[in-house]
């Protein structure tokens, strides 16, 4: 199948090989949680809600006293993807993806500030067309921002991938079931340090760092993006606060 | 979608940062203040001589101030203080008043909007808001053999869920109590009240029907679960679009796109049925009630504090479907029913009006 058309050189979905899926997100969507936002790239739409700090609920799973305890979980709703058959949480592929914000998450907060506290971050996907993790990271960190939690950098994350000899920048759902490689980066944006980077499928040494310099760009125009919408949120908030 | 996620966030941040700004320290935009911080100051002045805790109230009244400056906060933090701690005097003494300390009278419903087709990827999907409770349905069909004791029915399956994000009080590993009540709930209505004539969920008699998967969502969970919910299944099968499907040789059912239908000659079997015919559309309504007083459409904190609910559903023909009083502290005369009958009447109206507003809002995209 042609992912990229050799004569106008687009993909299935009209994008040029460099460019990304166009990008949406809104603060505050959920009241309830302490901070929450919906992202979405293209079709993919994610809502992240972040409760805490707040007092550790298990206590045996409190590692460390003098941190904060980071939790994470990953659910996809029944008609997220094209098929109903799926276990929205528990199956292997919601826990991975869990574990791997998680971890993303827990290196850009700043844990020690909030120590024997929790901070819950819940993910859930309402509409999947790949790329879902990218867009669960980006929204955990709006999320995050909103809630007000110190935090060492915003981090962002994109995917890229290599089909018909191109490097693809952020790959929908038929892209990303080709069977071709997927690279998805994360990185801190202003320190411009990766603290997630995840690959499946071959592919060349030379050309693993084409396809990752161009996640990379990716992360950084997202965290542009996300820059934008966080100043328009404070700008919002001054205007309430009325000074 | 879009559009009502941008309205929630709107409506949303207004109601809630109002509240919190970063640092933790509460905040109301002066317009607001005047209405809700000196009516809940004056209330306080009412009462505040009866109760021990009249010292600590008296020196608020002394504060009551503009908007915005330091003493302002400082009377804010006393009333949310004795909000938290007295919640039940608290309301009690807006009850006095006939209003609640959302500023709405006692019979009032809050803002409700409904949204169809969020969901690209489901055959029918709606959006309910009531308030800052938000709940997302989709409706996905699927292909089944009927049962023999019904070869010509199709059925309905309903899943209700309330995913961590909807709530503080959901935890990975406690769900919430109340999600299989709801989920149940649904069921039994949408079976009782006629709505879906499972009848036109067939495809080939004895051979082929629908199953209509229905997912309910939760993702804001502020009272009144259950009317959002129902509103929100009965909104998505409003919106339900039933696929074209065609038969091959070995009497495989598939669906067909509607580009094909054009370029292909395949012969389909629903042609004319593409939209589903409600009959009798139920619409719910869930009260509290507390001595005397009867409060439509609680938020999650009244609903805590008053402990009883009363949940009537009727149907656009005026019959009552559904009536659910799970026991709780206060006890319901029959004048009291009576009184939640006519307030779900006439919210029944409400709805009914918002629901064909939405629909033909659809229609004209």
């Amino acid at each position: 199948m042609e992912y990229v058309n050799p004569l106008t050189g687009l993909r299935i979905d009209g994008r040029r090989p460099t460019e990304m899926r166009h990008l949406k997100a809104q603060i505050g969507v959920v009241s309830k949680a302490d901070g929450s936002a919906l992202f979405e790239m293209g079709n993919t739409r994610v809502i992240a809600a972040v409760y805490g700090p707040r007092e550790v609920q298990n206590r045996g799973q409190q590692m460390n006293n003098n941190e904060a305890l980071v939790r994470c979980e990953y659910s996809m709703a029944n008609f997220s993807t094209g098929d109903r058959a799926r276990k929205p949480k528990g199956d292997r592929r919601s826990t991975e993806i869990s574990l791997v914000i998680r971890q993303t998450m827990e290196a850009c907060i700043l844990t020690k500030l909030m120590p024997r506290s929790q901070i819950d971050i819940f993910v859930q996907v309402l509409q999947a067309d790949g790329g879902t993790r990218s867009a669960c990271i980006n929204a955990a960190t709006l999320a995050l921002a909103d809630a007000g939690i110190p935090m060492r950098d915003i981090v962002t994350s994109c995917s890229a991938g290599y089909l018909c000899t191109m490097p693809l920048l952020d790959l929908n759902y038929a892209e990303d079931s080709a069977g071709g490689p997927d690279v998805t980066v994360g990185i801190l944006a202003k320190m411009d340090k990766v603290t997630l980077l995840q690959m499946d499928a071959k592919l060349p040494l030379d050309t693993f760092e084409t396809v990752m310099q161009l996640a990379i760009e990716g992360c950084k125009a997202i965290a542009q993006y996300i820059r934008e919408i966080m100043l328009q949120n404070t700008k919002q908030l001054e205007c309430r606060r009325g000074s | 979608m879009g559009l009502l996620i941008s309205k929630l966030a709107h409506y949303n941040q207004a109601q809630k940062k109002q509240n919190k700004t970063k640092n933790g320290t509460p905040k109301v935009p002066s317009s607001q203040l005047s209405t809700l911080n000196s009516f809940s100051h004056s209330l306080l002045k009412f009462t505040a001589r009866r109760t021990p805790t009249s010292y600590q109230m008296e020196t608020t009244q002394t504060t009551e101030g503009g908007g915005g400056g330091a003493t302002g906060i400082a009377a804010q933090m006393e009333v949310e203080a004795f909000r938290r701690l007295f919640p039940l005097p608290f309301y009690k003494r807006h009850l006095l008043e006939s209003v609640r300390p959302d500023a709405r009278a006692l019979d009032y419903a809050r803002d409700t909007t409904i949204s169809l087709g969020p969901v690209a990827s489901a055959d029918g999907s709606a959006l309910v808001k009531i308030g800052e409770t938000a709940m997302l349905a989709a409706i996905k069909l699927e292909v089944m053999t009927p049962s023999k004791e019904r070869p010509d029915e199709g059925s309905i399956v309903v899943e209700f869920y309330m995913p961590p994000i909807c709530s503080p009080m959901v935890r990975p590993g406690r769900p919430a109590e109340v999600a299989p009540v709801i989920s149940k709930q649904l069921l039994d209505v949408i079976r009782s009240s006629g709505m879906v004539n499972l009848k036109e969920l067939c495809l080939i008699s004895g051979k082929a029907s629908w199953i209509a998967y229905l997912d309910i969502y939760c993702l804001n969970a502020d009272g009144s679960l259950f009317d959002a919910a129902l509103l929100s299944a009965v909104a998505a099968f409003t919106h339900l679009q039933i696929p074209l499907v065609s038969v091959t040789e070995e009497g495989r059912v598939f669906t067909v796109s509607s580009e094909q239908e054009e370029k292909t000659k395949f012969e389909l079997v629903n042609k004319e049925k593409r939209k589903l015919s409600l009959s009798s559309i139920p619409f719910p309504l869930t009260c509290v009630i507390h001595e005397d007083y009867i409060l439509v459409d609680p938020t999650a904190e009244e609903e805590t504090v008053m402990e009883t609910s009363i949940t009537l559903v009727l149907d656009t023909l005026g019959n009552l479907v559904s009536i659910y009083k799970p026991g709780g502290v206060g006890l319901a005369s029959t004048e009291i029913m009576k009184e939640c009958i006519t307030r779900t009447k006439r919210r029944m109206q409400e709805l009914k009006t918002i629901l064909e507003e939405s629909v033909s809002v659809m229609e004209v995209d």
